[in-house]
């Protein structure tokens, strides 16, 4: 069978299929490695939608799945004819290698508000990417603790760089598996298996619209790398960013925003509490409430990136889309 | 968004033109609309640009400026929105700057054209709502397809000039007549021409300007570099950290090769930089380990592969790929959003990354091919080239020249060079030469059967190699037993092809396809009155061109 990726700059890709195989499997045989990460159903990374042709789909959660008629998940979907699939990225972001695997080793480890750790990461040399850490903002890497059986996502919040540096903030859940090692037991100088980089979840530079940042939390990391990026770039593209968390005590320190708003004087920030007293430099109530705020006073022309946990994601999408702001200005990722 | 302005525009229904969200060549529709407000703005500059040199007090700045922001314009150069908003500021600062200048020397002001007087929004998407009034074709209803046509013809020449201006500028080449002639075009172009007559003889004179501009360029890299000689490329990766340079600018490879000098990394040219181990003073570095790849369109796999950063100089930048996004450098007119920049030569960078990355492990084994046949070499056989063909061991020369690209169409020129019959001589230039710079075509006596004549700019050379055997034969360019096999891509070639027609170069034979901007009546003209004649397939070709010249 013959199996087509379209992407979403409009490039066919012509692969062959064969009986069995998922459409996943069949883009990996070929070189071709769309955004994967459960390869389970689970996850909802290899979304796609199928344009012509007929599949069954494997097993997998009904909350994974994209919502829209020919929605599948690559890694489930079988073709049973000739099937068109059309990603949700372009030709350039569709890598042709495999997910690097990499070791890394903690370089500091230290509290990040009052319910974040920030991690650093130096990564151990590699055979093919040398000393660099080599990701997209807004990207993201399953970390592995040495010896453990499970790995977690989190998105990076440095820039790509030379000395292998990889910057993570990460959410301290009561008995979370990877934070509750990180909290205990973790040090300076321990190794970690690091898969990535991985995800979509990158400025749109093509779009001439503004950008509207929206984290909840630990969801602040991507966007903090999104706009690291436009100031290393000196990107003079209109930004705001909207920083919830649920108590005041949460919100990162300030020394992190002062390169931000110098770099980039078009920036405006609102930091948000939803929960207690917001304290001086904050307001109170949730991201989903303030966005919907600011949309009604500037109305919805901008680009909306959101990132947080995944009830935080969809309360907000769904303030942006009640605003009139349509689906193809709405990026998000789920924590 | 409506771009028709390289060779591989989106040709469908009997419509030709790139004109939905994203041109074929990743361009997308707001910087080609920006594009378009920046040439529309440049045409009102070189109107004033064009004043000030007939006033004796031209202004370098605003002269410099018009050939960098047109060679941004030019296919695969700059698809950053953020550099095109910011040379609109400039391009308007600047023209109330040549207007004042004007002003204070009491020059009058009137009949400027509306070009001249416009007035940028300064927010985005009012600067897009005005971008109509600038596109390549506005006013069709008043003058219609062959006007448009020809007004095309000649602003897409007028790119290929400034760039091949701007590659002579940096290496100190700064013409008088070179700018003036320039803003002339455009001041030209600002005026809505719509005699075809006039028009036909303004795009001659452009060629014949671009000859001047060749010539400068020539003298810029020879000046700088010395005059090429054959040479022997290493083809095969040498183990090691490693920087490939590709693009045409010789200046950002000299710097390059300076800059990592004793650093221990080798650096490597790819596509249009082949021709630079030519040059002596390049190739005296010991560290220009050799050529790397293919050309153009094969990027995105040969960058992917390479184990280093990449430096592009000039055009042609593809889409870049995320397994290299964040180790390509852009230098000079190129850009792309989110890559990185190189500024007041800085390669800090560069040289991080080349280190960082772990660059050839291994030493391949040495396979090298011959460049350097420029003119002075050229020149300099001459005896033994005019003997051969006396002597009918040279029957016919091809020069198989210009840029390559991905339309199945091209292989005509790998064809063509494999078919040419033993006793023909092939000259090249420009990157469509790597379709068939690594087959072996063996000798005639002392010279080699395929010689590498340099860049597309090369065609000078070309054009010098050329009039001195005519010059030894006691006949005319025309008369000589050469046919020209241009391949042609973008604007640079649209440059050279003017010259070529301006130098009454008949019998060229044009391809893959033929421009989308010209119409059926503007082809009949080239092919009625220059003798161009379109390609059909390379056995053909090759038995027509013999059948003429015996």
């Amino acid at each position: 069978m013959n199996l087509t990726l379209l992407t979403r700059d409009e490039v066919r890709l012509e692969i062959d299929a064969t009986v069995g195989q998922s459409a996943l499997e069949a883009a990996e045989a070929a070189g071709l490695y769309p955004a994967a990460m459960c390869r389970d159903g689970q996850c909802g990374q290899c979304a796609a939608h199928v344009v012509s042709g007929t599949y069954e789909m494997g097993p997998h959660s009904p909350a994974a799945l994209p919502p829209e008629p020919g929605g599948v998940l690559l890694c489930q979907c079988l073709p049973t004819s000739d099937l068109t699939v059309a990603l949700p990225y372009g030709d350039a972001q569709l890598p042709r290698h495999s997910v690097p695997v990499r070791q890394a080793v903690i370089e500091t480890l230290r509290p990040a508000g009052a319910a974040a750790m920030s991690l650093v990461l130096r990564l151990q040399p590699d055979a093919a990417l040398g000393q660099t850490a080599d990701f997209l903002p807004g990207q993201y890497m399953e970390l592995r603790p040495p010896g453990m059986a499970i790995s977690r996502a989190y998105s990076l919040a440095n820039l790509p760089n030379w000395e292998g540096t990889l910057e993570f903030l990460i959410r301290l859940v009561p008995d979370g598996a990877f934070s509750g090692w990180l909290a205990r037991e973790a040090k300076p100088g321990d190794r970690l298996e690091l898969r990535g980089p991985l995800g979509q979840f990158t400025l749109d530079e093509a779009s001439p619209r503004a950008r509207w940042l929206v984290g909840g939390g630990c969801g602040f990391a991507p966007l903090l790398s999104l706009l690291r990026q436009m100031a290393e770039f000196q990107d003079t593209t209109p930004v705001r960013l909207i920083y919830g968390v649920n108590l005041a005590e949460e919100l990162l320190p300030n020394d992190i925003f002062t390169p931000l708003r110098e770099a980039l004087p078009q920036l405006h920030v609102t930091f948000a509490v939803w929960h207690g007293a917001p304290g001086a430099n904050a307001v109170q109530g949730s991201t989903a409430d303030i966005l919907e705020s600011q949309l009604a006073s500037t109305g919805s022309a901008a680009d909306i990136y959101v990132c947080g946990p995944p009830k935080m994601v969809e309360t907000v999408l769904a303030a942006a889309r009640q605003a009139g702001v349509p689906d193809a200005q709405l990026f998000c990722e789920k924590l | 968004m409506f771009c028709f302005q390289c060779e591989q525009t989106a040709r469908q229904d009997g419509q030709a033109g790139c004109a939905s969200a994203k041109g074929v060549c990743g361009k997308d529709e707001v910087t080609a609309d920006l594009q378009d407000l920046l040439i529309y703005q440049l045409k009102g500059l070189g109107e004033l640009s064009q004043r000030l040199h007939q006033h004796g007090t031209p202004d370098q700045a605003a002269d410099s400026f018009i050939l960098y922001a047109l060679f941004t314009t030019l296919t695969n150069v700059n698809f950053n929105r953020a550099v095109f908003t910011g040379l609109i500021a400039e391009a308007a600062r600047l023209r109330d700057k040549l207007r004042a200048t004007l002003e204070a020397a009491g020059e009058a002001l009137q009949g400027l054209s509306a070009a001249a007087h416009f007035a940028p929004a300064a927010e985005l998407t009012e600067l897009l709502a005005q971008a109509n009034i600038a596109s390549v074709r506005a006013g069709l209803e008043l003058v219609g397809e062959d006007v448009i046509g020809l007004r095309a013809l000649i602003l897409y020449g007028l790119k290929g000039v400034a760039a091949y201006a701007h590659h002579a500028e940096v290496l100190g080449e700064k013409r008088e007549e070179i700018y003036a002639g320039i803003a002339r075009a455009l001041d030209f172009l600002a005026h809505d021409p719509a005699d075809i007559p006039t028009l036909l003889e303004e795009a001659l004179a452009l060629g014949r300007l671009n000859l001047i501009v060749m010539e400068a360029l020539d003298a810029a890299n020879t000046g700088a570099f010395g005059m090429p000689t054959p040479t022997q490329v290493r083809t095969t990766p040498v183990a090691g950290k490693a920087i490939l340079v590709s693009g045409h600018d010789l200046r950002d490879l000299h710097n390059i090769l300076d800059a990592t000098k004793g650093t221990g990394i080798n650096v490597y040219t790819h596509g249009e930089m082949l021709p630079a181990h030519g040059y002596p003073r390049l190739h005296a570095y010991p560290h220009l380990a050799g050529n790397y790849g293919s050309a153009w369109q094969n990027q995105q796999q040969e960058f992917a592969d390479f184990p280093g950063p990449i430096v592009m100089t000039s055009n042609c930048l593809i889409e870049p790929r995320a397994a290299y996004r964040n180790r390509i450098f852009t230098a000079g007119p190129v850009g792309w959003p989110g890559l990185r920049h190189i500024q007041h030569d800085d390669y800090a960078q560069v040289i991080q990354a080349a280190q960082a990355m772990p660059g050839f492990t291994q030493t391949a084994a040495e396979k090298t091919i011959l460049v350097g046949f420029a003119r002075e070499t050229l020149l300099g056989a001459a005896e033994t080239v005019i003997e051969a063909v006396k002597s009918g061991a040279i029957k016919h020369f091809f020069l198989i020249g210009g840029c390559d690209g991905a339309a199945p169409g091209r292989n005509y020129y790998t064809d063509f060079a494999d078919h040419a019959p033993e006793d023909t001589v092939l000259l090249t230039l420009g990157c469509g030469k790597y379709r068939f710079n690594s087959h072996e075509f063996g000798n005639i006596g002392p010279l080699p059967r395929l010689l590498d004549v340099g860049q597309c700019n090369d065609s000078y050379s070309a054009i010098q190699i050329a009039s001195a055997l005519a010059g030894a034969f006691g006949c005319g360019v025309n008369d000589l037993p050469l046919t020209l096999v241009v391949s042609w891509f973008e604007q640079k070639a649209a440059a050279v092809l003017l010259t070529l027609l301006a130098l009454g170069l008949r019998n060229v034979r044009l391809g893959p396809s033929l421009p989308a901007f010209l119409t059926p009546t503007l082809l009949n003209v080239l092919v009625e009155t220059f003798g161009v004649q379109p390609i059909t397939n390379a056995e053909a070709d090759i038995a027509a061109a013999l059948a003429r010249a015996a």
